[in-house]
């Protein structure tokens, strides 16, 4: 079972987005990417991300990066390791957890909007890697 | 287990002459917002009229139907001289959702209207309050978080639903009389409008107890009522019920989420000239129908809740059969829209309805395919 999160568990996500019908069908006209960043629970620190090159409803390609390497993209949704698990596990939801603050969302608000359905999924998709956790 | 989660509403003042409440506010610099039907009625005199003494106001009542966000806010260099402290909304969903515009426009000078998002601070309540007059029982605007504008980008139209809780009203005030006489029509498709509310609240993936209880709370008001004010529009105590309840389904709403019905009849306004309420009224049945599966007990509660002479077999049943008593259309040549230029829309409509929230916190999760079957059954072919 891959570790959350780490290269094996970000190659079975991508696998995973590819498969995922409903992602495909929210995001059909998407292009941009992503990035999911993972937050130290007490010093709020970036510790991790996993970037996600997103076009027309499919995954062209996901990397697993530690802090040290920077990397920008249009959107990125960031929150602590310990939300992110319960991310995951489907204890928080997406949407929900940024309006309660778990999560912060950034990125051109305008895109944002019109696509929250293909975001949810996008997210949602994690929770079909079987995940361990640190 | 609850999660962390929150109840939000104005302060509700409600009942006859409740807009005499309007005296002992701590404002004094009123700007009152409204449309250019409601400004030919005594309506913003009655408003002026009861504001305390020494205070100064601007009417603004350029507002027409389904206004996109350079009406809202065309005056806003006027506005931005004369330097409100309370922005007064008097009239419809439209009316409120432009005063919530403008407020957020007053307060953030630099901002696109992309920025009205719960996801930052806004500075909006340190600069205005917003109170709320509703002149229609329905939208639940006047309780709710969330503002509809227009928007066109030259090809599609669009209903974006924008939200920030700095724009919830700080107070509404419930005064039946700015709804006495609203004609048939708009008692109908506002009232239809708000029990859509009260059902996709009490049934939406985001329900909670505070919600739950204002959305049943609302049903039994509005569906108790609202044939009465049919018949008997002059009656204030049948208005004021349907009054209440309509808020009370806003503000079970705007702390739950909607669902389906409003984001297909979102949609649906974006493409065809229809009232909101004949449009989302006009899919919930065929959406209860499609939930069914998901929320058996919740809709088994609904219906319990309807005057017992209207209830049938299930909420489906029921709700036909109580739309059509009070004259809600089932089809969409009911509402006057063409079957084929319906048809020749609808990868459109199902684009616009994926597009919108609503259609993520539905009972029942959905995708393009369930969104075009229903919009499909609606043909009455
Ligand atoms: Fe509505």
């Amino acid at each position: 079972m891959p570790i959350f999160p780490s290269d094996e568990w970000v190659k079975e996500y991508v696998a995973k987005i590819n498969t995922n019908e409903k992602y495909a069908d929210a995001a059909s006209d998407w292009e941009g990417d992503f990035l999911f960043i993972i937050e130290d629970d007490s010093s709020k620190k970036p510790v991790a991300s996993i970037y996600l090159d997103l076009y027309h409803g499919k995954c062209r390609g996901g990397k697993f990066l530690d802090k040290s390497e920077g990397m920008q993209a249009a959107f990125s949704y960031i929150g602590p390791y310990r939300n992110w698990i319960r991310l995951i596990k489907r204890e928080i939801d997406p949407i929900q957890g940024v309006l309660t603050g778990k999560f912060k969302l950034k990125g051109p608000m305008m895109k944002i909007m019109r696509y929250t359905r293909a975001a949810k999924e996008l997210v949602n998709t994690a929770n079909q890697v079987e995940t361990e956790f640190k | 287990m609850i999660k962390l989660w929150f109840f939000r509403i104005p302060e509700i003042v409600y009942g006859e002459d409740s807009l005499s409440y309007l005296e002992s506010t701590r404002h004094r610099r009123f700007l009152i917002v409204t449309d250019r039907n409601i400004a030919r009625t005594d309506f913003p005199d009655l408003v002026m009229n009861n504001l305390p003494d020494a205070s100064s106001s601007m009417l603004f009542s350029d507002i027409g139907e389904e206004p996109a966000f350079d009406e809202m806010t065309k005056s806003i260099e006027r506005i931005r001289e004369f330097a409100p402290d309370c922005i007064i909304a008097l009239g419809g969903g439209s009316v409120m959702d432009s005063a919530k515009v403008i407020a957020f426009t007053y307060a953030n000078p630099a901002r696109q209207i992309y920025d009205l998002t719960p996801l930052e601070h806004l500075g909006i309540r340190e600069k205005v309050s917003i109170i709320a007059i509703p002149t229609t029982s329905g939208t639940g605007s006047e309780c709710s978080w969330a503002a509809v504008v227009s928007e066109s980008d030259g090809l599609t139209k669009r209903k974006m639903e924008l939200a920030s809780t700095e724009i919830l009203p700080e107070t509404a005030i419930l005064d039946p009389v700015f709804v006495r006489s609203l004609p048939l029509k708009q008692t109908v498709s506002t009232a239809v409008d708000a029990i859509v509310h009260a059902i996709e609240a009490y049934t939406s993936q985001w329900r909670n107890p505070y919600s739950d209880a204002m959305a049943i709370k609302a049903l039994q008001l509005i569906t108790g009522s609202i044939r009465s004010v049919i018949k008997d529009p002059l009656n204030i105590e049948f208005r004021n019920n349907v009054h209440i309840g309509a808020s009370m389904a806003g503000s079970a709403f705007s702390n739950s989420q909607i669902g389906l019905a409003h984001a297909m009849g979102h949609a649906l306004g974006s493409c065809f000239r229809i009232a909101h309420g004949y449009a989302v009224g006009l899919y919930i049945p065929e959406i209860i129908k499609y939930n069914s599966a998901a929320v058996p007990d919740l809709y088994r509660e609904i219906r319990n809740v309807f005057p017992a002479d209207a209830r049938k077999k299930d909420l489906y049943g029921t709700i036909r059969y109580f739309f059509e008593e009070i004259g809600q259309p089932l089809t969409i040549g009911e509402c006057g829209i063409d079957a084929s230029a319906y048809e020749s829309k609808m990868e459109t409509l199902v684009k616009l309805s994926m597009e919108s929230t609503g259609s993520l916190t539905n009972a029942r999760e959905s995708d393009s395919d369930s969104i075009r079957s229903i919009m499909l059954k609606v043909r009455g072919i």
